[in-house]
């Protein structure tokens, strides 16, 4: 089975815009389950539809297998139609005038299939997405949660190698949601098949995926699992951008006199051997580790600081902590009811390899881990 | 290699820089030009460019060239530039016969026929919008009557009932009662004017009505808070934004009236009352070729500009944008005792401009002396007799085969012409919303709605010009079905392509795009998944072009020969002839075929007439 590679791929609607997406660069392995993810109008539904070919690119090429689909300078572009991709649109885009057998059959009748298998490849698919029984309505006489079933048994009848998603969890209420999740993961562990998948729900990119790529203004920030994404965010953007409770960053520059938080960083910073061009730092709510302010700090850490505690924030499950540290707001998260209340001045601790440093420009620097082991 | 960041891909050194290369220029082919949907556009460009802009273009331009009758009086070859044909029209001594006065009518009428309109049609369009008045709904169907039926019927009923011995013929109901009308009320002006307004009085009440309709209450409500009166409401509000909807009619109507030729045909010839569209049918059958294009392009011109004029008011009234926002609502004033005195107005309305005319023409065809009611003044010879002492139509009018023949004949023709405008027009939408060159859409947007300025006589004009003599792939057309055909297709072309281009609009992208994953081609995209689709607005498509080619007059008098004759040349050759009562019956066939059609459009496609309005 295949895998796809988008060389310098590159897309502009008019020569006025910005480019919608720019010089991506992008390898999916066989059988990956890869998750586009980015902010609203970064270009993911755009590099999704190049892949299908609804959209063509105006530089670079596209590779599935060893298979050129695409190449703006050498003239190649695979109509859609010969692709034998599958798609899901975000709006299903079920054929009205047809039912949902026929909506599932249509694509066989285009293979020339015979009769009796179309029916008996369609019967099968339908009971798998459980909407056998509405095989005679149309489809504008079913829930969005079953029209989206039927969207995908569309797409699965004809067996693609490689799947594309855009958004198809989006129109859904939660409970369906979590049940089309479950189902998208089995279906590729059933069918084996590649699947490219666009959100913007950062959630469901973590648990679906066993990759993430990150964009932004058409750039790819990130390509990774979703460990290396959350763990080690290759720039500013990422780390800010996964996570559902915005990590706290800490520019070390900008104002006159230094704040308590980069007074705070910077003497991390020394801890860590002063490594340079380090712009700004970076940590989870839930790296910091809160404590009694008379407890002693473990070796292995770095320089604490004591904080107020502001605000307790109950989640369900989860605390969100508001913090201020001689007056400057931080966010703390824990999974177990904290022992503190509002008012209480506690110590606050970090561990080098929760930190994420980056440069000038928004890069991640280095992994914290190697400078602290040189100390 | 990654912009900035990320895990760097390493991608294969290319073989090619990125400036243009012939693979670049193959990739354009591959993925713009070679999509069939341009082909589609282009093709359809240029069949609309030789059915449409090519008449209307050699039509003016006829205007200014020497044509080979006036080779001696201008002393230049055929076909070189002249300026002999306009001069002839605005400063000859027939310039007043020909061009001023018919000028100087148009006019008067268009004007005369917008106030009336206004005066009655605007307060009932108040009325069936913004009230509870009683009966609402049946008069909302029945106040716009005269519009589904063609003008020229009421020119017949007016006829019946007030023609006079200047004409001779049959006597009218009004000389039948003893009473002799006097010419001003018999003919010319004043029963031109009033047809006229009384048949474009439903586009008041729509246009006006809608506007209404989707006028924000809350800008009323506000101002009431802010203690203004109702009538300083209606003064200061409500008329200056509805003043863009009511201009807009009246541009319309005047763009109609201008082009209309057979209400001034039937009143206004017989004393020699002309209007432009006389006049240039005069011209026309009488084989003046420069004279045709000069009146051709003097009503093109003012209904170009009336167009104009319209599109800019629209766009203007467009930067309200107060009109049909959230808080929209159906409020309605209260009536109270006004209700029945409303009521009554708006019945004598619809009594005066359908009641009455419907059923004077009804009768008449069963009364052997119009309006005299005596019972053995009563027959159904004139649907089913035979032996009527008349010269050439010695039978009923059912009985007689060129009556069948044009029936046929208008159905075929008319319906081969709808099925076409109607499938052109999906095509044209396809074309126009799809095809990933913008400009050759554009181009196709703009040709197809050129009909729409030129009214019905002048486009026939055009249509002679192109097609008398042999051009392109075809033979000369005069006097066949052909050039009928092709010229109803195109003049309903503004209609169906507008129809095609908001239903492709509506349509979306997702349907075509999912077929094309599945593997379904150009062609089986269109057959399998958008005609399909589209199925009830390309029966609207077809219906409505049908509907209003079925009753229209003015393009079809100028090319129907005996030979090719539709209902409505049959009817008006049996107006020249003065069989009153056989004229009268093929025109309440028609009528009978244009109000059903359109009360079966409207429930087909669960639309509404005034959506069908309007002037883009
Ligand atoms: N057909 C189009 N014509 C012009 N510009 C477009 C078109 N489609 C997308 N764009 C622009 O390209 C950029 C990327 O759009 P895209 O639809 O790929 O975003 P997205 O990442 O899918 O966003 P979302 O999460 O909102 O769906 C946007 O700036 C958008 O405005
Ligand atoms: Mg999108």
């Amino acid at each position: 089975m295949p895998s796809i590679r988008l060389l310098h791929i590159e897309k502009s609607y008019s020569r006025s815009a910005p480019k919608a997406v720019e010089d991506l660069n992008l390898e999916i392995e066989d059988g990956d389950f890869l998750c586009l993810l980015g902010p609203s109008g970064c270009g993911k539904t755009t590099t999704l539809r190049m892949l299908a070919g609804l959209e063509d690119p105006t530089a670079g090429d596209i590779q599935i297998g060893d298979r050129m689909i695409v190449s703006v300078s050498g003239g190649i572009c695979v109509p859609a139609e010969k692709r034998g991709l599958g798609l899901v649109f975000q709006s299903y885009a079920l054929w009205p005038h047809m039912t949902v057998r026929e909506n599932v059959e249509f694509g066989l009748k285009l293979h020339n299939m015979p009769r009796d298998e179309r029916h008996a490849v369609a019967d099968e698919v339908m009971s798998k997405l459980a909407i056998v029984q509405y095989a005679d309505r149309y489809p504008n006489q079913l829930s969005g949660g079953q029209q989206q079933r039927v969207a995908l048994a569309r797409m699965l009848a004809l067996k693609p190698d490689i799947i594309l998603l855009d958004e198809p969890l989006s129109n859904l209420d939660a409970k369906l949601r979590l049940e089309m999740r479950a189902e998208l993961k089995r279906i590729h562990r059933e069918f084996g098949a590649t699947i490219v998948f666009v959100t913007h729900d950062q959630w469901e990119a973590m648990t679906l995926a066993s990759k993430i790529a990150v964009m932004s203004a058409g750039e790819l920030q990130q390509l990774g699992t979703p460990d290396d994404i959350y763990q080690r965010p290759a720039n500013r953007f990422v780390a800010e951008f996964v996570g559902s409770l915005p990590i706290n960053v800490i520019a070390l520059s900008g104002a006159e006199k230094a704040t308590p938080l980069q007074a705070w960083m910077a003497s991390v910073l020394v801890e860590l051997g002063s490594p340079v061009n380090v712009e700004c730092v970076g940590f989870r709510p839930e790296a910091l580790k809160l404590s009694h302010c008379d407890a002693a700090a473990s070796s292995q850490d770095l320089p604490d600081r004591l904080g107020t505690i502001i605000d307790i924030l109950p989640t369900g499950g989860n605390w969100i902590i508001e913090l201020s540290v001689d007056g400057e707001q931080i966010f703390a998260i824990t999974g177990s009811a904290p022992d503190f209340a509002s008012g209480d001045t506690i110590r606050l601790g970090l561990q080098a390899r929760d930190l994420h440093l980056f440069d000038a420009d928004g890069t991640r620097i280095n992994d914290v881990q190697p400078v602290l082991t040189q100390v | 290699m990654v912009s900035k960041t990320g895990k760097p891909l390493r991608a294969p050194v290319r073989a090619m820089s990125p400036r243009v290369s012939s693979g670049t220029l193959h990739y354009w082919f591959r993925t713009k030009a070679s999509d069939p949907t341009s082909l589609l556009a282009l093709g359809l460009l240029v069949l609309f460019l030789y059915l449409i802009a090519g008449p209307i273009f050699l039509l003016l331009s006829d205007a200014l060239r020497v044509h080979f009758p006036e080779q001696g009086r201008t002393g230049l070859p055929q076909g070189a530039f002249t300026s002999y044909y306009l001069e002839r029209a605005m400063f000859s001594p027939i310039s007043q016969a020909v061009f001023w006065r018919p000028l100087a009518n148009t006019a008067q009428i268009a004007v005369g026929a917008i106030v009336v309109s206004l005066v009655v049609g605007a307060p009932l369009g108040w009325l069936l919008s913004r009230t509870n008045l009683p009966g609402k709904r049946w008069y909302s169907t029945a106040l716009i009557v005269p519009y589904m039926l063609p003008s020229w019927t009421f020119a017949l009923a007016w006829t019946t009932l007030f023609s006079n011995r200047t004409t001779g013929g049959t006597p009218s109901w009004m000389e039948s009662f003893g009473f002799s009308p006097p010419d001003w009320l018999a003919y010319g002006q004043f029963p031109i004017t009033m047809i006229l307004a009384l048949h474009y009085t439903p586009f008041v009440i729509l246009l006006f009505g809608n506007a209404l309709r989707q006028f924000d209450a809350q800008l009323e409500d506000a101002a009431r808070i802010m203690g203004a009166g109702r009538l300083t409401i209606a003064r200061k509000i409500v008329l200056p934004l509805m003043l863009p909807s009511l201009v807009s009619a009246c541009t319309l109507i005047f763009a109609k009236a201008l082009g209309d030729f057979g209400v001034a045909y039937i009143l206004g010839v017989p004393i020699n009352y002309n209007v432009l569209a006389t006049s240039l049918f005069r011209a026309i059958s009488t084989s003046q070729a420069g004279m045709t294009a000069v009146l051709a392009g003097t009503i093109v011109l003012f209904g170009v500009l009336s167009i104009l004029i319209d599109m800019r008011l629209l766009r203007e009234a467009g930067r309200f944008q107060t009109i049909g926002s959230k808080g929209a609502m159906d409020r309605t004033t209260d009536l109270g005792k006004w209700g029945v005195a409303a009521s009554g107005w708006a019945m004598f309305v619809f009594i005066v401009s359908a009641a009455i005319p419907l059923m004077a023409l009804a009768l008449t065809t069963v009364m052997i002396r119009p309006g005299v009611f005596t019972p053995d003044n009563f027959t159904l010879a004139y649907w089913i007799g035979s032996d009527l002492g008349t010269t050439a139509l010695r039978q009923g009018i059912l009985l007689t085969p060129e009556f069948w023949r044009a029936t046929w004949n208008s159905l075929w023709i008319v319906g081969s012409a709808s099925l076409g405008a109607g499938f052109l027009g999906l095509l044209v939408g396809i074309a126009v919303v799809r095809a990933p060159m913008r400009s050759a859409g554009m181009m196709l947007r703009q040709i197809t709605f050129l009909p729409y300025l030129v009214p019905g006589i002048a486009f026939a004009a055009a249509y002679l010009s192109m097609f008398a003599v042999p051009r392109g792939p075809l033979p000369a057309l005069y006097g066949t079905y052909m050039i009928l055909i092709l010229a109803i297709l195109a003049d309903q072309m503004p209609f169906a392509s507008r129809a095609g281009i908001s239903a492709m609009m509506q349509l979306g992208k997702d349907p075509e795009e999912a077929a094309r994953i599945v593997g379904a081609g150009w062609w089986k995209r269109l057959t399998a998944i958008v005609i399909p689709i589209q199925k009830g607005a390309l029966v609207a498509g077809v219906m409505l072009p049908f509907i209003s080619g079925i009753k229209g007059l003015s393009l079809v008098v100028v090319l129907a020969v005996p030979g090719t004759d539709l209902l409505t040349t049959y009817a008006i050759r049996l107006v020249d002839n003065g069989y009153t009562q056989a004229s009268n019956a093929v025109v309440l066939m028609i009528c009978l075929i244009a109000f059903f059609g359109t009360i079966g459009v409207q429930r087909l496609t669960k639309s509404k007439l005034s959506d069908g309005l309007g002037g883009k």
